[in-house]
């Protein structure tokens, strides 16, 4: 009988201290991601960099293998757009807004970042 | 220009694990323990230093330890020659020489005691080391480490990497001049760590310096405590930790959008996370030799985390290892080949993180069980170790929470 009670409690403590998030699975229910214009279905994010700050804030975009991602991207201050993994790279220029696209052929996550102000813009998840 | 990540270096990060694949994980964790608790020995059968077959031979070591001097000194060479771009540096510390320790010393034991070459020093010491020193300066080093790696601004950088280089080799010379090789034992971040993981390796090696055979669960009991060594052991596990939820969007904004700055945010988050898990270890020890009425437990259980440390340490470096492997070779040895990035799928390094991370959760438990029934009053080993498998499930279902949220 001790014993059981002993379980019991473990079974309550271990619930307690690890419950799992249902964030990032489902499409919708995560992170805010912007969706400009996007061509039927297609993965896109607008984001736009102003004093610093990043908008929408950094989150993820779910992108299927062998999508298109577009990414449009305004900053107010000169910098360098990269996209890891697929190492793409383009100059931002100050207020104009830069487009990129290119077919995510390899699963995993990917950081979009500036060069100089080193931000992270979102990562892409590749699945 | 190749990008740089949480990891030091790298260019992708893994998907998050499958929620089944979570669930499967977390399910057997329980089982296992559950299963542990009511039907593993009642007498300790393990006999740490003392077990396992002598191996007549002796490994080259000197040979060794000038080969990897050699390596040492060319890996210095591209930092301080070759220019930023692609440089091969930052693959060979942190992917070759950092990660590859971990299966290196698994299969082989304790490899960086062969092969450090601050071993090349005379072992003349000066002065005893202080017992109380222990592990505390390992534990620093890899915290030291684990900072420049995960949270420092630009961990690849060859500013960073020849600062943290000054910094270890004068410690570490400083140290083996002072106090002999004695200092290396227990000193050196980088061979304490490969020991403590070679003490899961079928080959190893006693105090007396005997090459042995012998089951992973008595290379573990060998551990002897000393004082840092929960410390060390903590480090790893929540530096590895931190490694994984860094990358999570929200940490993600909170670094980039916080007042304290990223490096200021990432330092806290770093020691919070290795905080985080000295004080669940200490409470729930605390809770053991209470229930199990048995006083200074603390210290001798850390040896039961190692497994899981590894699990953690597997689960977040296996990919990197293999695709980022080959980019060190490519660069270090100027092949012409391209990183394949498909050499592992998403389902195969999930499995491995699960199967990883599960994996040092049962062999913990084991290591912890086999310990409280030599430690414990026999009448109450069996609800003095709750509060271990309590902890022990808590490191395993927050490692893949981690895999699957992060």
């Amino acid at each position: 009988m001790r014993r059981v009670a002993a379980l019991v409690a473990v079974v309550l403590l271990v619930t307690g201290c690890g419950s799992l998030p249902e964030t990032h699975h489902r499409p919708g229910t995560g992170h805010e991601v912007a969706t400009g214009a996007p061509a039927a279905g297609a993965p896109h994010a607008e984001i736009t960099i102003s004093g610093g700050k990043v908008t929408p804030p950094s989150g993820w975009l779910e992108v299927k293998r062998g999508q298109t991602v577009t990414l449009t991207v305004t900053s107010d201050v000169a910098d360098e757009l990269h996209v890891h993994g697929f190492d793409i790279a383009r100059e931002l220029e100050p207020g104009k807004a830069a487009g990129i696209s290119f077919e995510a052929d390899m699963t995993g996550v990917f950081q979009v970042e500036t060069h100089e102000s080193k931000l992270v813009l979102i990562q892409l998840a590749v699945t | 220009m190749t990008g740089v990540l949480a990891h030091g270096v790298g260019s992708r990060s893994d998907l998050p694990i499958p929620l089944f694949y979570a669930y499967a994980g977390a399910f057997a964790a329980l089982v296992v323990s559950f299963l542990a608790l009511g039907l593993l020995w009642a007498d300790s059968r393990f006999s740490g230093d003392r077990a396992g077959r002598a191996l007549p031979w002796r490994p080259p070591a000197r040979a060794a330890r000038v080969i990897t001097a050699l390596l040492a000194l060319y890996t210095l060479g591209w930092l301080l020659l070759a220019p930023a771009e692609d440089n091969a540096a930052p693959y060979l510390i942190y992917v070759v020489f950092w990660v590859g320790l971990v299966p290196a010393s698994l299969l082989f034991g304790p490899v960086w005691r062969l092969a450090n070459p601050f071993r090349l020093l005379p072992d003349r010491p000066r002065r005893a080391l202080p017992e109380r020193l222990g592990y505390w300066p390992a534990a620093a080093g890899l915290t030291a480490f684990t900072w420049m790696e995960l949270v420092s601004p630009e961990p690849a950088a060859t500013a960073t990497l020849l600062i943290f280089l000054l910094l270890y080799g004068t410690a570490t010379a400083a140290g083996t001049l002072t106090y002999g090789h004695a200092w290396l034992d227990k000193g050196d971040p980088f061979e304490v760590y490969s020991t403590l993981v070679g003490h899961l390796s079928p080959l190893g090696r006693r105090a007396d310096g005997t090459l042995v055979v012998r089951s992973p669960f008595n290379g573990l009991d060998a551990i002897a405590p000393a004082p840092g060594l929960v410390a060390t052991v903590c480090v790893l596990l929540g530096s590895t930790g931190y490694d994984g939820f860094s990358g999570a969007p929200f940490w993600v904004d909170a670094l980039q959008t916080g007042p304290l700055g990223r490096a200021g945010l990432g330092t806290v988050g770093l020691l919070t996370a290795i905080g985080g898990v000295a004080l669940l270890y200490t409470a729930c020890l605390w809770a053991a030799g209470l229930i199990g009425g048995t006083r200074g437990l603390t210290p001798r259980f850390a040896h039961s985390l190692v497994p899981i440390a590894i699990g953690y340490l597997v689960a977040h470096y296996f990919s990197l290892f293999v695709i980022e492997g080959q980019r060190a070779a490519i660069l270090a040895l100027g092949l012409a080949s391209e990183v394949n990035a498909d050499v592992v799928g998403a389902g195969t390094i999930a499995a491995v993180q699960v199967l990883a991370i599960v994996t040092g959760h049962v062999l913990g438990v084991v290591a912890a069980h086999d310990r409280s029934v030599r430690l414990l009053e026999p009448a109450r080993a069996v609800a003095g170790q709750i509060p271990l498998f309590v902890l022990m499930v808590c490191y395993t279902i927050g490692g893949l929470t981690l895999l699957f949220a992060a």
